[in-house]
C-alpha cells in the first residue's frame, strides 16, 4: 500500500519522494537557564495518541522545500484535525 | 454428524490454554498478550505465586510484534548493561523448551553482521569488546573468512557496497516466534492466569495516586497493579493517562521468498544494505527491512521496501537473481532515542508498570524481561538488571550507546 504527501508547489507525490522532519514542537524553548530536563522534554517527548498531528516535510526527490502537512498515525494518511481529508 | 474427539496429543484438537471468564477484579492486569505480557504472566504465577492475573489482548495472542518480527535472537548489542540482558534471554531459550514441554524451535545458527566501510569494522569490535567482557561468543572474521562460513557470498569488489568482513556471533539463531506465544500460554494458563483474547483497553481508571482499574471494551476491570506490556502500542496505552514518552511507533516489514533448498546457514545482516535475513526451516529466506521514518500505527506494507530488500539481498547474495517473493508483512517498533527499552516501575501512579520502547529488540528480549518485570512486579522492587533501562536516563542525558550499533550508516538510511 504506498501513499502521498501534498507538497505546496509539486502537488500530491509519492512519500518516498519526501524525508521526514518530525511532528511540529511549537518554539524551540528559550536557550537562557534551559535545564538538559526541559530541553529532552521539547525534543523528545511526547504522547502518540492516534489522531491529527502537523508535522514537518522535505520535498528532497522534488522541488526542495520543507513545508508542515497534518498526518493521521492511525492511518497514515494525511488529514486534518477537523477531519477533512487534505490529500485529493 | 457427531465430531470425532480425539485425546489432545498429535492433533492437538484442544486449546492449549484454559478459556476462562472474565472477572470483574485481578490482582494484577497485563496489557497486550504478546511475549512480553505472556513471560510476565507466566513468570508471576510460577515464580511468585500471583495467580490472580488477566492478560489482556486487542485481538489474539500473538497478534502483534510477538508475531511479526523476524524471530532472529542474539546477544552481541553495544553496551555491557544490553548484552547481560540478552545474554540471560540466549540462555534461556532452551531452557522454556523444556520447562513449557513445548518445541519453540531454537536453531542455534549463529549470526553474521556484515561491514562495508571501516566505521562499521570499528564499531564491530567495539561489540565485540563488549561481547568479551561479558563472556559472550562474537569475532571479528575478514572477508575470506565470511565466504568460507557463506559461500553464495560476494565478497568481490562488484556489489555496490563491497564486503570487508563481519561480526560473527555463534550463539545466536532464530525461533520460532508462534511457538514462543503459544508455549507461554500454555505454561501460564495451568497456573489461574486468565488470557482474554479480544479485549481492547480502552482507558485506565486512577484515584490520583494510583492504578485502580481499566476500561475495557467488555466493560470496566478493577485491579491492583498494571503492567503495559503492547509492544509497540505501548506509548498510545500511556497517552490514555498523558504520560509523556520519548517513543516513535514506526512501522517495519518483513518478507519472504519461494522456498529454496537449504544453502544459507546462518543469520546474515547488514546494517549498509539495511537487510536482515536468514533461510527458516521450511526454505524461504525471511528477511527485514528498515521501516519508514514516520510515526504510524498502521501495519501497511510497501512495494519500496520489496525493491529495496530485492536490491540488496541480490547484490550480496547473487544467486538470490529470479527467486520470487510471496509474502510481506508489517509490524510495529517503538523506538526511543537511544535504541534501549523503557522498562518503568510505578510510573507516575502507584502500581503502573511500564515495559516498553523496545524498537525492534522486543522479540529476543521477551522472556528474559518477563522474568524480571515479573520478580519487579511481585517485590516491588526494581530487579539489578533492568535498572539501566529506566526512564530518567533520557532526563539526564545519559543515553545507551545501542545507536553506535552500525544501523545509522549507508545508502538506504
Amino acid at each position: 500500500m504506498t501513499f502521498r504527501i501534498t507538497c505546496p508547489v509539486c502537488g500530491a507525490r509519492d512519500i518516498y519522494e519526501f524525508t521526514f522532519g518530525g511532528h511540529e514542537r511549537g518554539p524551540r524553548p528559550d536557550q537562557k537557564e534551559l535545564s538538559a530536563d526541559a530541553h529532552f522534554r521539547w525534543a523528545q517527548f511526547r504522547t502518540t495518541r492516534p489522531e491529527p498531528q502537523e508535522e514537518w516535510w522535505y520535498h528532497g526527490a522534488g522541488c526542495g522545500v520543507w513545508f508542515s502537512t497534518w498526518r493521521d498515525p492511525a492511518t497514515n494518511r494525511e488529514r486534518r484535525p477537523t477531519g477533512e481529508d487534505e490529500a485529493s | 454428524m457427531t465430531p470425532v474427539r480425539l485425546k489432545p496429543g498429535f492433533l492437538r484438537l484442544d486449546r492449549l490454554w484454559e478459556e476462562r471468564p472474565l472477572e470483574r477484579h485481578y490482582e494484577v492486569v497485563i496489557i497486550g498478550g504478546g511475549i512480553h505480557g505472556l513471560a510476565t504472566a507466566y513468570y508471576l504465577a510460577k515464580e511468585h505465586g500471583i495467580r490472580d492475573i488477566a492478560v489482556l489482548e486487542q485481538h489474539y495472542i500473538g497478534f502483534g510484534g510477538s508475531g511479526r518480527n523476524t524471530a532472529i535472537v542474539r546477544a552481541n548489542q553495544r553496551t555491557s548493561e544490553n548484552v547481560r540482558l540478552y545474554k540471560e534471554g540466549l540462555a534461556l531459550w532452551p531452557v522454556l523448551t523444556d520447562e513449557l514441554d513445548f518445541n519453540l524451535m531454537f536453531f542455534n545458527c549463529g549470526n553474521l553482521n556484515l561491514a562495508h566501510t571501516e566505521a562499521a569494522e570499528n564499531s564491530f569490535r567495539l561489540s565485540i569488546n563488549t561481547a568479551a567482557f561479558n563472556g559472550v561468543r562474537s569475532e571479528y572474521l575478514d572477508r575470506e573468512a565470511c565466504k568460507e562460513l557463506i559461500p553464495a557470498l560476494d565478497v568481490s569488489d562488484r556489489p555496490r557496497l563491497p564486503i570487508l568482513g563481519g561480526m560473527y556471533h555463534p550463539p545466536g539463531g532464530v525461533l520460532r516466534h508462534d511457538a514462543v506465544v503459544w508455549g507461554l500460554a500454555k505454561g501460564a494458563s495451568p497456573h489461574g492466569v486468565s488470557i482474554q483474547q479480544g479485549v481492547e483497553v480502552l482507558g485506565i481508571d486512577t484515584d490520583g495516586a494510583r492504578v485502580t482499574g481499566v476500561q475495557t471494551s467488555e466493560g470496566p476491570i478493577g485491579c491492583e497493579k498494571i503492567a503495559i506490556m503492547a509492544g509497540g502500542y505501548g506509548a498510545r496505552v500511556c497517552a490514555m493517562l498523558d504520560i509523556e514518552l520519548p517513543i516513535h511507533p514506526l512501522t517495519i516489514q518483513a518478507m519472504v521468498t519461494q522456498p529454496l533448498k537449504p544453502f544459507l546457514h546462518h543469520v546474515i545482516s547488514s546494517g549498509g544494505y539495511h537487510i536482515y535475513a536468514n533461510q527458516t526451516l521450511k526454505g524461504e529466506i525471511a528477511c527485514g527491512a528498515h521501516m519508514d521514518p514516520q510515526v504510524n500505527y498502521t501495519t501497511d506494507a510497501t512495494a519500496w521496501y520489496f525493491k529495496h530488500q530485492a536490491e540488496a539481498m541480490v547484490d550480496i547474495l547473487p544467486c538470490l537473481a529470479g527467486v520470487r517473493f510471496l509474502r510481506i508483512w508489517a509490524g510495529l517498533a517503538d523506538m526511543t532515542p537511544d535504541m534501549a527499552p523503557i522498562l518503568e516501575g510505578n510510573l507516575e501512579f502507584d502500581g503502573l508498570y511500564l515495559d516498553c520502547g523496545w524498537g525492534y529488540f522486543g522479540f529476543k528480549s521477551g522472556p528474559v524481561t518477563g522474568k524480571y518485570m515479573a520478580e519487579w512486579i511481585a517485590r516491588e522492587e526494581c530487579p539489578e538488571i533492568l535498572r539501566p533501562f529506566g526512564l530518567g536516563r533520557f532526563l539526564e542525558n545519559r543515553y545507551m550507546g545501542e545507536t553506535a550499533a552500525t544501523m545509522k550508516y549507508g545508502h538506504y538510511d
